[in-house]
């Protein structure tokens, strides 16, 4: 048994335990806030040394959330169905941890929650709830606000500065209500790829009924992205920041497949030079970001959008290519050894069981992927940069051989 | 910080892999220090948001070796598994996956850092050494005397290194 195998073997059953993340947030959270809180004890104590200054308490530190929705009036047309809101009422407070993150850490709900919309939709009747709570020893009340569909509580998000506001349901998940929070929200289905390979996508507003709620019905094959803004982005426009409801998250779970090809990590294709100029590149490179800039990658919006593995390979002109999944399809993007983009790659569907076979530009080879096989004739793990001119490459998995063509 | 929260949830399960090998087979603390690695990357998001992988694997290397140092200072009793004899002999041809862990646990941190980032993580000698701190020269011996010693603590006939 090889090293790295036993290794592997060793750990393949370990996964973080089901809160993880969220712990690593909240703790980060407040290491971060008690530094900045020592910092600016420093800062002000020095300064009131220097200026004679005398420090006193405020007392402005407001006592509750200020968020209109906990004490709103209900919109929309079942508004005036009593029945339907103790309905909902009855199940958001009978479920309180649904839809929440193990991490979200509510430990109170402070007040009486309050139904601030509530209507027909093309997936049955919803409501749209807000509650005060208490997250962990914070002393500040917390907004929560949530969806009820379907008989029973669907999500939930809490307020951490910046609210999403977007929630899909249905039975096939194509129902999304997007609060408009004072502004507008834009949205748009189907990229299209032109003859240059960059995308474009046609933005509508997403209109707003009582309550500030617009209902958008979108299949998810249709790749749906909402965005907030003053004016629709441009079609050629890959800048904004899409809408991420909770949905579109990685569940909080442990042992969750990895998406796509089922891959995770990086693996290079051929050794790093270790010595010669130029390389590591001082500006790190962000395929993935460098892409969706231009235009040649969509907005990655679920979680499970691109796989969770890389192939990166030095090539022989001197710069570096990386190589990953998204959308069921290969992406990759050269860079100079400076670390400044090169040019992109787009290598075509991934298919499950089938190794990755990238072809790259200017006679610089073939990147051929497959991990844990043996690939070419020095059978080296996961992936390999063949020579340009290889007509074929064999790909090994333990007694299992094939040849798989490059050209 | 969606974006580190995404990185939390998406790579925790690949770091706290390589956390357990780096602490011997101690996954409590691989936890612990894995933890402890990703909550100071929250205040320095921002600096290090282009290469957070390369980051947090040096962060875990050093904190692990750093976690060593500290338990070496005590009159700790070893741990549990770690005077466990190990390979039966050449008659066993497989080698059990714990033996492996059991084995790194025998070896000097610095040493054991190197294979976990060389072998499993499949950092170069260049990004190993860049991750340590240290140089290819010392990775190298590193690598090539921790290769060594597990060839002895689990025999030639069952481990190879490629």
């Amino acid at each position: 048994m090889e090293l790295k195998s036993a290794m592997e073997a060793a750990t393949a059953d370990l996964d973080v335990r089901p809160g993880f993340v969220g712990d690593v947030m909240a703790g980060g959270r407040r290491r971060h806030t008690r530094r900045l809180v020592a910092l600016t004890a420093a800062v002000a104590l020095l300064a009131g040394v220097t200026t004679g200054v005398v420090l006193t308490d405020s007392s402005s530190v407001p006592a509750v959330a200020a968020d209109a929705r906990l004490t709103a009036t209900t919109e929309g047309d079942l508004s005036g169905d009593r029945a339907f809101i103790s309905e909902a009422q009855a199940l958001w407070g009978r479920s309180k941890s649904a839809g929440l993150r193990p991490y979200d850490n509510v430990t109170e709900f402070t007040g009486p929650s309050n139904v601030f919309w509530a209507a027909n939709t093309p997936s049955g009747p919803a409501a749209l709830l807000a509650q005060a709570v208490r997250v962990g020893d914070d002393p500040s009340p917390r907004v929560l606000v949530g969806l009820v569909a379907g008989g029973g509580v669907v999500q939930r998000e809490l307020d951490r500065g910046q609210e999403s506001g977007l929630y899909r349901f249905g039975p096939d998940s194509s129902t999304y209500l997007a609060l408009g929070l004072g502004g507008k929200v834009f949205w748009s289905v189907n990229p299209v790829r032109g003859p240059d390979n960059r995308l474009s996508r046609t933005w509508r507003e997403a209109e707003t009924g009582p309550g500030g709620v617009a209902v958008v019905t979108a299949r998810q094959s249709e790749r749906p992205v909402f965005v907030r803004a003053d004016n629709p982005p441009l079609p050629q426009d890959f800048g904004s920041e899409p809408l991420r409801g909770r949905f579109a998250w990685r569940p909080d779970t442990a042992f969750v497949p990895h998406p796509g090809l089922g891959w995770s990590g990086r693996q290079c294709a051929s050794d790093s030079p270790v010595e010669g100029p130029g390389w590591p590149a001082e500006k790190a490179p962000s395929p993935r970001g460098d892409l969706h800039q231009r235009g040649l990658l969509d907005y990655v919006v679920d979680w499970d959008a691109t796989g969770e593995w890389s192939v990166c390979a030095w090539l022989p002109d001197g710069r570096y290519a990386e190589v990953f999944e998204a959308f069921g399809e290969l992406y990759g993007a050269l860079y100079e050894p400076s670390g400044s983009f090169s040019a992109p790659l787009l290598g075509g569907k991934a298919v499950k069981g089938t190794p990755v076979v990238v072809p790259l530009p200017d006679g610089q080879g073939t990147i051929v992927a497959d991990f844990d096989g043996r690939i070419g004739p020095q059978e080296r793990i996961h992936a390999w940069l063949a020579p340009a001119g290889t007509k074929d490459v064999m790909v090994r998995h333990g007694d299992v051989s094939s040849v798989v063509p490059l050209s | 910080m969606q974006d580190f929260e995404d990185f939390v949830a998406l790579r925790s399960q690949a770091l706290l892999r390589t956390a357990y090998l780096l602490c011997g087979g101690d996954k409590s603390a691989a936890e612990d220090i894995l933890q402890d690695v990703l909550m100071g990357m929250y205040g320095k998001w921002r600096r290090i948001r282009t290469s957070p992988e390369a980051y947090a694997r040096a962060a875990l290397a050093n904190a692990a070796a750093n976690r060593w140092r500290r338990r070496s200072r005590k009159p700790e009793a070893p741990m549990e598994h770690a005077e466990t004899p190990l390979a039966g002999g050449h008659e066993q041809q497989v080698v059990d996956a714990d033996s492996v862990v059991r084995a790194l646990a025998q070896l000097p941190s610095r040493m054991r850092v190197v294979l976990v980032l060389r072998y499993f993580d499949d950092l170069t000698e260049a990004d190993t050494a860049r991750a340590l701190g240290c140089g290819v020269g010392t990775v190298k011996s590193q690598t090539s005397r921790g290769l060594a010693r597990l060839r002895e603590l689990m025999g030639e006939q069952v481990l190879t290194w490629s």
